[in-house]
């Protein structure tokens, strides 16, 4: 429509779950519907990227050395959950299920899109466990072939170190019937089914 | 299950047509090129989400559309009434099933079988292995849910330790991968024992059936990998790693089997008469028919591209006892079948469908 309307379009609809159009209505609302909130969203952006870091223990987002959890002397270190993003973490705490740390990979392997170990967050991690706290570590990944083969990697690195390595169940969702799971739900919850008293 | 209305929209050459089906016999017949196949094509395509004639389902939007529609109605032994609704798009497709949206072939795969008769399944005993290990994987996969996903799951992990050979990725990563692919190849391997045992054995009898005499048929697997369990196919790959890395790509595993056709207990490539293969093919897509059968509880459509004219008068007698008078049967043929008044006829011409009336 205008130049720079449309360089601010074209940036906007590079974004992860924006396609054009969302680009287009996004670009309207900010410079022209509600034009009073585009600096209000500028200063907090500007803002967030001088303070947001990755948190120097587990990868977490952090604006100090260490995140929220991390730092928080409540949670027990010896216990550490590996996920691939930060939403996966975010979905965990909201749940207030868990009480242990961390460590956030920034993915999982998937030579298929060129991800191989060194662009994952591991280097911290054998730091963390070499050095005795941890007792236990439960890996959180999605059970799907690219999950799997990271936990394979992440088990192959520290084979010695007395650390307890579980894996997170699969199965069906609470309070839904088993008529309604489809059959390879139904196999993961079979498989990994447990003696009930 | 029998099929009652079918309607097609920009699907191939057949801009847009509505069939209804009486009864468990219908014949298209026209002319080469005319679209009969097509429909053909278009019923099979809801097995597997596959067209039986192309890997890409481009091809199957008429040229210049944008999206073809294909709607069916079907009469379900499980599910009773049961409407199908699919879309083909150049970049993707949507289905539904009574207007639930199906996301993965997975939850549709095998719900509503067809077996596909055709003069190219000849090559099945003729070409290289690829369209062997194909049909396999498509009954099997139709035939049981998890097996499909299993197999998903090996070919994805096998996609990532290609992809590591070929980057000169790190033995870990290479080992990583392989213990994702042991896991599945191992529940696969019996998978594929049992199910090509099964078949072999409905072979034998189904060619008894058709004909009538004392041949003995059987389908054998010929392992693409001698190993069986996780450990066995862990070692399997480790000692291959040098040689798979020269060679950029996994050179053994399940991805490597192949099915060998016996007459007589000869290799029916090498030794059987074009007649024999011809005779054996069919039986092959009948053992299919009654395999499906058997583990869907769902009587498949049998879909049958310029075969019935072809049968000899006894073989023909032999074939329709096969299947039975519940057996919903859509053929094609340039000429009027034998017997034309037990069936509903369509004439078919440049993509239109128009009903001959008895």
């Amino acid at each position: 429509m205008t130049p720079t309307f449309d360089t601010v379009v074209r940036l906007l609809k590079q974004l992860p779950g924006l396609g054009h159009r969302s680009g287009e209505r996004l670009a309207l609302h900010l410079l022209v519907e509600r034009s009073e909130r585009l600096n209000p969203l500028v200063e907090a952006l500007s803002a967030a990227a001088a303070a947001v870091r990755r948190c120097g223990r587990c990868g977490n987002l952090a604006e100090d050395e260490l995140c929220v959890v991390c730092a928080d002397g409540r949670r027990d270190p010896a216990t550490v959950c590996v996920v691939e993003q930060v939403p996966d973490l975010a979905a965990i705490e909201r749940s207030a299920a868990y009480g242990g740390v961390y460590h956030v990979l920034h993915g999982k392997l998937s030579p298929i899109n060129g991800v191989g170990p060194d662009h994952l967050n591991l280097a911290t991690l054998s730091d963390r466990l070499s050095n005795g706290e941890v007792s236990e570590l439960i890996l959180a990944l999605s059970n799907d072939v690219e999950g799997e083969a990271t936990c394979h990697y992440i088990t192959s690195l520290l084979p010695d170190t007395g650390v307890k390595f579980s894996r997170i169940g699969f199965g069906l969702p609470s309070g839904g019937g088993v008529v309604f799971a489809d059959a390879v739900t139904l196999k993961n919850a079979l498989d990994g089914r447990r003696e009930y008293h | 299950m029998t099929l009652l209305e079918i309607r097609l929209q920009r699907f191939r050459n057949i801009a847009g047509t509505s069939l209804r089906f009486s009864g468990p016999r219908q014949f298209f017949q026209g002319g080469n090129g005319q679209g009969k196949t097509n429909l053909l094509e278009a019923t099979g395509y809801v097995t597997a989400l596959r067209s039986f004639r192309s890997a890409d389902h481009r091809p199957l939007v008429m040229n210049g559309a944008d999206e073809a529609g294909l709607a069916m109605t079907f009469n379900h032994e499980t599910t009773g009434e049961t409407r199908v609704v699919i879309r083909l798009r150049p970049d993707g497709r949507g289905v539904e099933v009574d207007q639930e949206k199906i996301s993965r072939v997975g939850d549709v795969i095998g719900r509503f079988p067809a077996v596909t008769l055709s003069s190219d399944d000849i090559q099945f005993i003729r070409q290289s292995p690829g369209l062997r290990r194909r049909w396999l994987d498509l009954a099997l996969s139709a035939g049981d849910p998890v097996y499909l996903r299993e197999l998903q799951r090996y070919h994805r992990g096998l996609a990532g330790r290609n992809r590591i050979l070929k980057n000169e990725g790190g033995d870990r990563e290479l080992s990583a991968f392989e213990q994702t692919m042991a896991e599945t190849a191992s529940a696969l391997t019996p998978l594929r024992e049992e199910g090509t045992r099964q078949l072999s054995e409905t072979l034998q009898t189904v060619c008894g059936e058709i004909s009538g005499g004392a041949e003995t048929a059987a389908l054998t697997r010929l392992a693409g990998g001698t190993a069986g369990t996780a450990e066995e196919w862990l070692a399997l790959w480790r000692e291959s790693r040098e040689k798979d890395r020269l060679s950029g790509g996994t050179r053994r595993g399940l991805h490597r089997d192949d099915y060998e056709l016996s007459l007589n207990n000869r290799s029916a490539r090498d030794f059987a008469s074009e007649g024999q293969q011809r005779g054996l093919v069919l039986a092959l897509r009948l053992a299919e028919f009654r395999y499906l059968m058997e583990k869907r509880r769902v009587r498949p459509l049998l879909l049958a591209d310029d075969i019935v004219n072809e049968l000899d008068p006894e073989r023909r007698r032999r074939f329709w006892k096969f299947l039975g008078e519940e057996t919903q049967v859509l053929a094609t043929g340039t000429e009027p079948p034998p017997e034309p008044e037990t069936w509903q006829r369509f004439e078919v011409s440049g993509g239109v469908f128009t009903e001959l009336f008895r």
